[in-house]
């Protein structure tokens, strides 16, 4: 008797219990300081995967508060490998952020489709961005819903100082650069810092490499529409090129990773590294004197290209409270002011046209990227499948690395991943 | 007032319910629902658990990973719990030392996970790791590669420092099997002229099934949700091609993996649940059937 009156309290309990949790929303919300509008305080919430970001967002969102003293701003960084799934939960339980920052191209754009952005055609400025860096965060039905930040772009790093003493000089062609490769090998130094064990860094230097291949946007313009696709003879190529440099790898490439390239190149063991715009702040920590310069990709037909993409834009949570005070931010982050902040504050290229900083090799890049930008194809457009083609790539160039596959097989895995999901392909 | 006793459970009961129990079954719930992460979409039914099995390349990677932690378990079974239990043996016999070595070999449980894995990473590195550069001063220059790189090596290389992280623990619990086996029958079948091996295999083995049981069951379960140390040191991708991938490195990629966009709670969700009833069914299987074959004393 006395078990059966046990078992009825507990679950009466652990009913209740879960009653009571599932009806809570688990608020993270923030305070806010008063009602809308009328100048009355306001402090909108600001959701972001960019830990290391939050000194400089101090500067900048002391400048905007300078101008808009009603509105307070509380920014609040994310561990970025778990931001996706703390903003997911948040978003889906009502308790999201007023601003929160989007990643770029279709994943972000996702959440405009799950109905939880605001759009932004009407925020002033705004089309003062390019169109096609705006795309990062425009949705299928056209309207956009992010202010894009910042661009990355992805290049040849190398070491002057090494290049000048060995007579060589920037190549202007694959030919060059494989002729160049060659003499560093010979003279016993690590041609290119590279490794093959994390796999998005290998897309990242197929985005460098690939372009060369193709050069120009025809051909971009024939795949986006389906008249080529990945096992074209220009995408084998450039798997081929991927192939080709090899022999100018470091010994043990296969077990480098990004933190082993770094240390190589910055310790001026290797006279070339591939990576992104976003590596130079990390480089020159570590090694302050490093006589550092970065050459775009050589192209077939004698020009050259930058790979660049847009990386993260700020949203509004279509379910603020705060839509009007939210939107006044974002107008601020169109303006060029903005981006001589942002610019100057990480050291990364702007999203805004025009903005210069005081690092000569960023002005390079942000120069570049107006003049020769390429995208890069896998995350600006094959960002999509489960797993993603972007993936299946960086695990099929895995695979060619480790002698499992040949770079032809990379290009039909390639193919049959895109083949499940994008439009033109499925045809 | 004695009722009152029967309250007390009631606070562990329901962090329990709400922190196990209740995930377990909103994981099933989920499982049957098309749910990118962002918002649930259509109830599909079973359509998640046909597609882990059916669809290329979720099934490839099904298989690859399960593979993976079968060979986990089998070498963890042979590496550890072999030298574990010799370990044990010769600490029962009380060689000399044998209180400095039990605290030795339980060193490295006292580590995180985490700590372990950038370690090894370390002394594994290609480029400057202890390992590689003690091969070449002892002229085995040839034998050194970039072990976690390598998809030949890399997987054992990660089993074997689990095992070492491991053998610890379960040299204790098979101590504390064999220092159970009541001294008089040691004698009694010494009387009767058993010795060495014999007295090993008859005697003492058949006497310490018990704990033979619980290790087997805890390095099962172990193996099949080993995760934390493969993640610590080689991603949520099992890099490199997928060698070192396990099923609850697969279903972490695919539930929560964030960046990539290609989030399907739905598809973890069911991977989470075959994944539990693997481990339950064959847990509750393997304790029924050893707990048969234990001698009584």
């Amino acid at each position: 008797m006395k078990q059966f009156r046990f078992r009825y309290v507990a679950s009466i309990v652990l009913a209740a219990v879960m009653v009571v949790t599932g009806c809570s929303s688990g608020g993270t919300e923030t305070e806010s300081g008063s009602r809308q509008g009328g100048g009355q305080q306001v402090t909108l919430s600001m959701h972001s995967w960019r830990v290391e970001d939050t000194e400089g967002y101090k500067a900048i969102i002391k400048a905007f508060e300078a101008d808009n003293p009603h509105i307070k701003i509380d920014f609040k960084p994310f561990k970025a490998t778990e931001y996706n799934t703390i903003l997911n939960t948040a978003l889906q339980s009502d308790s999201g952020p007023d601003i929160l920052q989007l990643r770029p191209y279709a994943p972000g754009i996702a959440l405009a489709e799950a109905g939880h952005l605001e759009p932004l055609d009407k925020v002033p400025g705004i089309f003062t961005i390019p169109k096609d860096v705006l795309a990062a965060a425009t949705g299928k039905d056209g309207k956009v819903y992010g202010v894009p930040l910042s661009l990355n772009s992805t290049q040849f790093y190398y070491n002057k100082k090494i290049f000048e003493q060995n007579g060589l000089q920037a190549p202007k062609s694959w030919d060059e650069l494989i002729a160049t490769a060659k003499t560093l090998k010979e003279k016993g130094i690590v041609p290119i810092s590279f490794g093959a064990k994390e796999g998005w860094l290998l897309s990242l230097s197929h985005g460098v490499i690939a372009p060369a291949s193709y050069s120009g946007t025809d051909y971009l313009d024939k795949l986006l529409k389906g008249e080529s696709d990945l096992k074209s003879a220009e995408f084998l190529q450039s798997v081929q090129r991927m192939h080709e440099l090899i022999p100018y790898f470091p010994e043990n490439y296969v077990g480098l990773e990004l933190n082993d390239m770094r240390t190589l190149f910055a310790t001026e063991k290797a006279a070339m590294f591939i990576n992104g715009s976003f590596e130079l702040e990390g480089i020159k920590k570590l090694n302050p004197d490093l006589p550092l310069d970065f050459f775009p990709m050589p192209t077939d037909d004698g020009k050259q290209v930058l790979t660049t993409w847009v990386d993260g834009s700020y949203a509004v949570n279509a379910k603020s409270k705060h839509k009007a005070e939210a939107l006044k931010f974002m107008e601020f982050m169109a303006t060029k002011k903005f981006g001589e902040l942002f610019a100057n504050q990480f050291k990364r290229i702007s999203a805004v046209p025009g903005v210069s900083t005081d690092d000569p090799l960023v002005n390079k890049m942000a120069e570049l990227s107006q003049s020769s930008a390429t995208p890069y194809l896998m995350v600006v457009n094959f960002a999509e499948g489960k797993p993603t083609t972007k993936q299946t790539l960086e695990n099929a160039l895995q695979g060619m690395y480790l002698g499992k596959l040949t770079p032809e097989q990379v290009v039909e895995e390639v193919q049959k991943s895109a083949a499940t999901w994008f439009p033109p392909f499925k045809k | 007032m004695r009722w009152l006793i029967h309250l007390f459970p009631l606070p562990a009961l329901v962090i329990y319910t709400l922190f196990v129990v209740y995930p377990i079954f909103s994981a099933f719930l989920y499982s049957l629902y098309d749910w990118n992460g962002i918002k649930r979409g259509a109830f599909v039914g079973l359509q998640n658990f046909m597609t882990l099995f059916t669809v290329e390349p979720f099934n490839e990677m099904f298989w690859n990973a399960f593979r993976h932690n079968v060979f986990y378990f089998v070498v963890e079974m042979i590496v550890q719990n072999g030298i574990a239990f010799g370990l044990a043996f010769l600490i029962y016999r009380k060689i000399r030392g044998s209180g400095f070595l039990k605290i030795a070999y339980f060193m490295p449980r006292l580590l995180s996970v985490i700590v372990i894995g950038f370690l090894w990473k370390l002394i594994l590195n290609p480029n400057y790791g202890a390992l590689n550069t003690v091969l070449a001063k002892i002229g085995l220059e040839e034998w050194s590669r970039p072990w976690l790189g390598d998809p030949d090596t890399a997987l054992l290389a990660i089993i074997l420092i689990n095992c070492w992280f491991g053998i610890g623990f379960a040299m204790l619990i098979f101590l504390a099997g064999l220092q159970s086996i009541p001294e008089d029958l040691i004698e009694a079948a010494r009387l009767d002229g058993a010795t060495g091996l014999r007295m090993l295999w008859k005697m003492i083995l058949p006497l310490c099934m018990p704990a033979i049981t619980i290790m087997t069951i805890f390095t099962f379960i172990q193996a099949f949700e080993a995760f934390e140390l493969v993640y610590a040191m080689q991603g949520s991708m099992g890099e490199p091609f997928y060698s070192t991938d396990t099923l609850a490195v697969y279903f972490y990629r695919m539930a929560f993996s964030s960046g990539a966009g290609d989030v399907t709670l739905g598809l973890g969700s069911a991977l989470a649940v075959v994944l539990f009833c693997i481990v339950g069914s064959v847990s509750a299987l393997s304790l029924y059937l050893m707990r048969k074959r234990e001698v009584q004393h």
